[in-house]
């Protein structure tokens, strides 16, 4: 079947007989182009800055703080700026990489060019189930905001239900894609602008009624008073807060000026959201102290803007959660589909898993890889579990990122030229692997357990899948 | 003969849109940018749409590219896939410096085109496409301006007579030249009313301010209500400095 390709073609082939794709000819600004067809690059900053912001705003805000809070008291701030450090840590070397290869399927990509295909993937199938369990971790989210918005309406029923709307919103989300939604990134931008500005003005408003402006007196409470170790352990949780900047490098291939936005677009977003993390956590623990946002759950956030603003603040709130939540759950499901795209693509899954559906110009069978398998998670329900598994899923990949650079610059191949090139190579991207790494011992030993299962599957998968695919970086 | 003004023709090339009746003799003695594009979906990579469906646009490319040659125009192709049409299509005019974008709308034997004369910026342009396209051919030239509140009909008069004499240097036969003044409220509709009585119309982008370059407010409005092919002049595009020099030359020198 492998017929005479191009030199920069990989090579091998998998059980079906189909080989790597080849790489474009040229990538430029505005145009990826191979042989005589062009792919035109449409996202812009603005557009890659809010799918990273978009996909990371929701978890942080709206469904940790009461579980952060209960884990680690008002030292959750801490725990979120670890989280923030870390990821600061990774968005770096990712920006580099992708400026290196501005192609679609964001991590993936990086790690199977210059670490090779066993460790691409491994790293491919986890990211693609990561972000499965991301999806599904937004969802019951939105769950618990569609109930809480249900609740305040009066609409009282016998069964929770959390699950079944988290349910219906992931058969809806993945329909919605699958059918094609015009203008979903203008959608994306918009949603982004709003969440911002409520959480500012909420922000603003809560910040200074908390450092004491309006006359109320500040609950004086201890910063850990579980000692430092749960600090880490919420870091380990809190984190898939911020898996959404790698979002932005899954959609490298549709960047206008690669070179330009992608770090941008990275390293802003995880800046933005780490403010308004940090800040929203130290206000939320100020307005009833930790142990009270403990017993408040996933929806405490709409009690803390009642305190402060009465109902119309809990609304604007639930709206945004909402909003945010099911943002989240969207980028996810399609970042997911993307992988599944550029696994198919270098024959590392079969290449009909990429087919795009004739009437809708959607890629209907990846669509349903992650819609499919995010619905058995969300009727789990299990919040702790579905963030952390992401989180050590996507922390592997992190970290493997962080090796790439450190590997790429050290054996510096003819086609390695990035136009972003981070500072303090090796020692950043050293620290960052070895935080990345790190992170994931503190997680709870269920999700370390199930991630390494996916880890060993993928393993097994690829020996036996497409053991003699090689991919190369050289393009 | 005259040079042959670069034409932009853009085409939906995998959703059934083909190369209208008449278009190709239309563009006869043109050079054209033909441009196959296939608008992607947002969750669907473009590289995606590309290993699927490549074949198949090249094939209908190769359909078009013959139709066009077959009646005399020298043709560039471009095959895109992408999400958004309009930037696919404005930078391909930028790249190629086309003169005009042709809305390809079926059309008889082009026997009488409508020239829409908006006022003197673009004149230029507008002399070097319709004598490139026309003036080797049979086709009857119509110059239409509509006034507006300031003008009087002497100032349009003067206009229009000036582009014909232009039009007669770069060797448009005047015989096949007839010039037409409306007093209108509103230009747009003018245009539309007259352009019936024709077989294509060649008119100006919209107003600078507007960013939709191709497809913009006005030509856009004609393109939908007038059925036949509507030929946009694009403007001057900033940074395209050789070409503006070589109006300037060829504009000197037909005016001996």
């Amino acid at each position: 079947m492998t017929s005479g390709r191009g030199s920069t073609q990989g090579v091998g082939e998998n059980v079906s007989g189909e080989s790597p794709e080849q790489e474009p000819d040229l990538v430029s600004d505005t145009v990826t182009v191979h042989e005589d067809v062009e792919l035109e690059r449409t996202i812009g900053l603005a557009g890659g800055l809010a799918i990273g912001i978009g996909t990371m705003i929701g978890a942080g805000i709206f469904v940790f703080p009461g579980l952060a809070a209960g884990n680690a008291g008002p030292a959750a701030a801490l725990s979120f700026a670890i989280g923030g450090t870390i990821a600061l840590l990774v968005a770096l070397p990712a920006s580099e990489l992708a400026t290196a290869m501005p192609r679609s399927g964001g991590g993936y990509f990086f790690v199977s060019r210059s670490m090779g295909t066993s460790y691409g993937a491994v790293v491919g199938l986890g990211l693609w189930l990561g972000l499965v369990f991301a999806a599904a971790f937004y969802l019951v989210g939105l769950g618990h905001y569609a109930a809480a918005v249900l609740a305040e309406v009066g609409i009282v029923l016998s069964v929770s239900p959390i699950i079944p709307l988290g349910l219906l919103f992931g058969v809806g989300l993945t329909a919605l894609s699958i059918l094609g939604t015009e203008n979903t990134a203008s959608l994306q931008n918009a949603v982004v602008a709003i969440l911002l500005v409520v959480l500012t003005l909420f922000l603003t408003y809560g910040g200074l009624d908390a450092l004491g402006l309006f006359g109320r007196e500040a609950v004086p409470e201890a910063l850990f008073p579980r000692g430092y170790l749960p600090v880490l352990s919420t870091a380990a949780l809190v984190f898939t807060s911020y898996l959404g900047f790698a979002q932005v490098a899954t959609v490298a291939g549709d960047i206008k000026q690669p070179g330009r936005n992608l770090p941008l677009a990275m390293v802003g977003s995880v800046l933005v959201v780490t403010v308004f993390y940090v800040a929203t956590i130290f206000v939320a623990t100020s307005a009833f102290g930790a142990a009270h946002l403990a017993t408040l759950g996933e929806t405490a956030m709409v009690e803390v803007a009642r305190e402060f603003l009465g109902l119309p603040g809990a609304i604007a709130i639930l709206f945004a959660g909402l909003l945010a939540t099911f943002s989240s759950a969207n980028a996810s499901i399609l970042s997911a589909s993307r992988t599944v795209y550029a696994l198919s693509r270098d024959a590392l899954l079969p290449r009909r898993a990429s087919e795009i559906n004739l009437q809708y110009g959607t890629p209907h069978i990846a669509l349903l890889a992650a819609g499919g398998p995010i619905l058995v998670l969300v009727a789990t329900g299990q919040v702790s579990v579905l963030a952390e598994v992401a989180s050590f899923l996507h922390l592997i990949m992190y970290g493997l990122i962080c090796v790439a650079v450190v590997l790429l610059r050290r054996r510096n191949p003819p086609w390695y030229d990035p136009s972003y090139r981070m500072p303090g190579v090796p020692a950043l991207p050293v620290v960052g692997a070895i935080a990345s790494f790190g992170l994931v011992v503190f997680m709870q030993p269920a999700a370390i357990v199930i991630g390494v299962v996916v880890i060993v599957v993928g393993y097994l998968w690829y020996r036996y899948y497409a053991g003699t695919v090689e991919l190369k970086g050289d393009f | 003969m005259t040079d042959r003004p670069t034409i932009l023709l853009p085409i939906r090339v995998l959703e059934g849109e083909s190369i209208p009746e008449g278009v190709p003799e239309l563009l006869a003695t043109a050079h054209v940018v033909l441009l196959g594009y296939h608008v992607v979906p947002e969750q669907t990579a473009t590289d995606q749409a590309r290993l699927q469906f490549e074949e198949r646009a090249t094939n209908r490319m190769d359909q078009f590219e013959e139709m066009l040659t077959d009646a005399g125009a020298t043709v560039e192709r471009r095959l895109v896939f992408t999400h958004e049409a309009q930037a696919t299509i404005d930078r391909t005019i930028y790249e190629h410096d086309c003169l005009a974008v042709l809305v390809p709308q079926a059309t008889g034997p082009p026997d009488d085109v409508l020239v829409a004369v908006r006022g003197t910026v673009g004149v230029d342009r507008l002399v070097r496409l319709v004598s490139g396209l026309f003036a080797d051919t049979d086709t009857s030239l119509t110059l239409f301006h509509v006034l507006d509140e300031s003008e009087s009909e002497a100032d349009a008069r003067t206009l229009l007579d000036g582009i014909a004499d232009r039009l007669d240097a770069n060797g448009f036969d005047a015989d096949r030249l007839d010039v037409r003044v409306a007093d209108s409220a509103g230009p747009m509709n003018a245009i539309v009313d007259v352009a019936n009585e024709f077989d294509a119309v060649v008119m100006g982008e919209s107003d600078p301010s507007v960013v939709t370059f191709v497809f913009g407010m006005r030509s856009e409005q004609v393109a939908d209500q007038f059925l036949g092919p509507v030929l946009v002049i694009q403007r001057a595009r900033p940074d395209a400095e050789s070409e503006s020099n070589e109006t300037a030359a060829s504009g000197s020198g037909s005016r001996e």
